[in-house]
């Protein structure tokens, strides 16, 4: 098998699963009755605005009613509201796929807006910023603390580390958003509570950035506060399994270097699996960033998720459902490449 | 191979963590237990999401011991209830019940509100009146309130009972008569002219519990209070069941209590069961659905395995949290759904684990000797697999429950927790919701996250306890 198809055969399963979400939360949707009221919110809407227009040229009220009436039934019919809803399935399905899910019923986008796909799409860029900021660093600080504390097992940061990542997986991640909050913001006054940019937003693009920057701090901290010691342990447990291997002793004995050994050794064979957990930490990241968002009021798709449930917004919820089973999909299709190609022995 | 129940016991306790993580489940199963025989079953609806039950506790007041850590002393709470009256004086027309308070008030600001109430009341002629006054340190008597109880009904006839189902609550503070009669009193003693409205607006119980400066500023009295409920009747069977007067604090109890008065340390306390249930039993249907699965799949193999196989992918190929958001929103927020949802999104990972631990025991010569013996599928699996995955099983099961506990406070804390249930997520999640961490409630955000991680720390330490024990490789290496 050669890449191509390799990758093919991920990218298909991925797309099933996606198209398999897909369908669960239709099927959720359609047996406890919601579909029925979205797609009924749908045609109100038009028959309502069908009723002002017809309004000025139809002056007989019985004459509107009726051919409102006729109106309102050939959009039943249209929307599927006439069937019963495991036979309108694909097309619900459709709906959600392409996030044609009409409109929200309090949530706007930034400019006012209330189309679903408009309010959830707008919103994307920020969460990605937040995710991958906060990703990168802590994998920086995981890969150099992880090697280093490999090469001194049973030293006290060795000790340290491992009584952390076991702590962190003990503690909520949102709460040491609020902790910071009570600390940094309130207390000591040095970050904001929360927003993306100070009301109003500098007009000057560069300060306009570094307000952005000032105010992703406490949320990447966040995240990475609530990352980093599982980061560090797992790679610390994988280097540290790979430099005992036979390979490396045989490399040491043949009087290389220790960094080239480090490096082309022991690192190049660490990767793949330290990888794998980065695949398999990306759900967890996803998670953290909802309620990091939530916490920080960072106006990505996590805090809109918080604010859809708040006003029961129900399209919302669904939008963001399918949405970041998407980008979870997505991240971990580029992820598998990346793996690929750095582990050729996948491949065949 | 199995491993003897003593030895393995023996091997657990050896470690410090496994100690400390038995003497932690321990204190959280008490504290339970103390939990679930103490409380009423409806704790949630009748008393924690019911605002008139916390009427006359502080809002947002810090706990008592806050005082001993600064130098401004804030008042402390005082709820005084009399079911008897202090003194009885008759008079011409009748008797008048006495209820007479005293009060030591030392602190350095005045008190958050002033209010009392009446409860059963009784009367067979003229209605009861009943009269709130009080003498201050300084000698100087302010008479405050006086209220008629209800006449009777056209068509009634006596005995006339009142406040019976409902007390009547009558607050001091906000009331426009009271600051009328302060401001006369204001006039009267200090020479200081003030209209009600501002009474009002500075508060009757600062009034109350101060003297005035030069520049309408206030400056708190302390000292002896005496506070005095008379109540006029006029018949000898006329009868009060319940007098209550409440000076609001500043700080209260040992937690505090949040922006609607409810007391945290009754809150946190009902989260000890709620959280060890959550945590426990999803854990343990979750680690009991996994492993069977991955024991009938890895060992019956063929079509089963495969549907278990491409069913577990799948739960394994979504994001967790996503998805629970949005089926607790849609099938609505109820506890036994949050079980039901978590063990649905839980099983996967351990049936891939266990399937293939048990590809590798299938081949094993004592499961052939058993097959030749003519022993049943379902025997094996039961009699002679699951033992050997047991330990690791049982290992899971105590991994996975800081997981679900910690998913639960989430959900909760995202508004989606169970509103009959109070648990620590959704305390905090009021907290965040009504602004509380913005304004430093400290005692309202930090409690509940350090109780989540403490019962979470407990099972993460029992699971590294047994660690060695499942894992025997670990324990040559000590």
């Amino acid at each position: 098998m050669g890449l191509a198809s390799t990758l093919f055969l991920r990218a298909l399963t991925l797309a099933t699963v996606l198209i398999l979400v897909v369908f669960f939360i239709v099927i959720i949707l359609g047996a406890t009755g919601t579909s029925d009221k979205i797609l009924q919110a749908m045609v109100n809407e038009e028959v309502m605005m069908l009723r002002q227009s017809l309004a000025k040229t139809i002056k007989d009220p019985q004459e509107l009613e009726r051919v409102i009436d006729v109106r309102r039934q050939e959009l039943m019919e249209f929307y599927g509201l006439t069937k019963p809803w495991y036979v309108r399935l694909p097309d619900m399905a459709w709906r959600v796929l392409t996030l044609d899910l009409g409109k929200a019923r309090t949530l706007k986008t930034f400019t006012g807006g209330n189309k679903v796909s408009d309010i959830v799409m707008e919103r994307l860029t920020n969460t990605i910023i937040l995710v991958t900021s906060a990703t990168i660093i802590s994998a920086l600080i995981g890969l150099v603390l992880g090697v280093r504390i490999a090469t001194k097992v049973g030293g006290i940061l060795d000790r340290i580390s491992s009584y952390m990542s076991a702590i962190s997986y003990a503690i909520p991640t949102w709460w040491i958003g609020i902790i910071l909050i009570m600390v940094f913001s309130f207390l000591l006054r040095l970050f904001p509570f929360g927003g993306l940019y100070s009301t109003p937003p500098p007009s000057d693009p560069y300060l306009r950035f570094l307000d952005m920057l000032w105010h992703s701090v406490l949320p990447v901290t966040t995240l990475v506060v609530a990352s980093v010691g599982v980061w560090v342990y797992t790679t610390r447990t994988i280097v540290l399994n790979i430099a005992q291997e036979d390979f490396v002793n045989a490399a040491r004995a043949r009087g290389l270097p220790e960094e080239l050994v480090r490096r082309r050794y022991i690192m190049r064979v660490a990767a793949p699996p330290i990888l794998t957990n980065v695949i398999l930490g990306l759900a967890t990241s996803i998670s953290g960033a909802i309620l990091t968002e939530t916490v920080f009021n960072w106006p990505g798709l996590g805090r809109l998720f918080y604010d859809a449930v708040l006003v029961m917004d129900e399209v919302v919820v669904i939008a963001l459902t399918y949405i970041f089973t998407l980008v979870y999909i997505v991240a971990r299709f580029l992820l598998e490449v990346l793996y690929i190609i750095l582990d050729p022995r996948v491949r065949y | 191979m199995p491993v003897r129940f003593n030895e393995t016991l023996q091997e657990f306790w050896r470690l410090k963590v496994s100690k400390v993580g038995v003497a932690f489940l321990t204190i959280l199963v008490f504290l339970s237990i103390y939990v679930v025989t103490s409380y009423p079953l409806d704790f949630g609806v009748r008393y924690w999401n019911n605002p008139a039950y916390w009427a006359d506790y502080p809002k947002s007041a810090p706990p008592s011991w806050v005082n001993y850590f600064s130098d401004q002393k804030l008042p402390e709470h005082y709820v005084l209830v009399y079911d008897k009256p202090s003194d009885i004086m008759s008079t011409e027309s009748g008797r008048t019940l006495l209820y007479i308070f005293r009060l030591d008030f030392q602190a350095d600001k005045p008190p958050t509100f002033i209010s009392f109430t009446l409860e059963n009341l009784t009367y067979y002629s003229d209605p009861p009146t009943a009269r709130l006054n009080v003498k201050r340190p300084d000698g100087k008597d302010i008479k405050l309130y006086e209220y008629i109880a209800p006449a009777p009904y056209a068509g009634e006839s006596p005995p006339y009972m009142r406040f019976y189902d409902i007390p009547k609550r009558i607050s001091i503070t906000g009331d426009m008569s009271v600051a009328s009669a302060l401001a006369r009193f204001l006039l009267r003693e200090y020479n200081v002219s003030i209209r009600p409205s501002e009474v009002n607006s500075i508060g009757q119980h600062t009034i109350v519990f101060s003297v005035p400066g030069p520049n309408k500023e206030f400056y708190v009295l302390k000292g002896e209070y005496i506070f005095t409920i008379s109540i006029d009747t006029y018949d000898p069977r006329d009868n009060i069941g319940k007098v209550k007067l409440v000076i609001g604090g500043n700080v209260y109890g040992f937690m505090g209590t949040d922006s609607l008065g409810r007391d945290l340390s009754i809150g946190l306390l009902f989260g000890f069961p709620i959280a060890l249930f959550i945590g426990i039993v999803t854990s343990t249907i979750t680690t009991l659905l996994g492993a069977g699965l991955g024991i009938v799949g890895g060992y019956v193999g063929g079509k089963v395995d495969e549907v278990i196989q491409r069913v577990a992918d799948f739960v394994n190929n979504i994001p967790l949290l996503p998805l629970l958001i949005f089926l607790a929103f849609i099938l609505g927020q109820n506890i036994w759904i949050l079980v039901f949802l978590l063990v649905a999104f839980g099983w996967p990972t351990l049936t891939i684990i266990v399937r293939s631990m048990v590809l590798q025991l299938k081949s094993s010569q004592f499961i052939e000797a058993a097959i030749s013996l003519g022993a049943s599928r379902l025997w094996i699996m039961f009699r002679h697999i699951f033992p050997q995955v047991a330990p690791f099983v049982f290992a899971q099961l105590i991994f996975f429950t800081p997981t679900f506990i910690l998913l639960e406070a989430a959900l909760s804390f995202l508004g989606l927790g169970d509103p009959t249930i109070p648990t620590w997520g959704q305390i905090l999640e009021y907290g965040f919701r009504s602004g509380g961490i913005y304004v430093g409630l400290w005692w309202w955000i930090i409690p509940p996250g350090l109780l989540i991680i403490w019962t979470a720390i407990t099972f993460v330490l029992i699971a590294l306890g047994m660690e060695p024990v499942v894992n025997p490789r670990l324990r040559r290496m000590k």
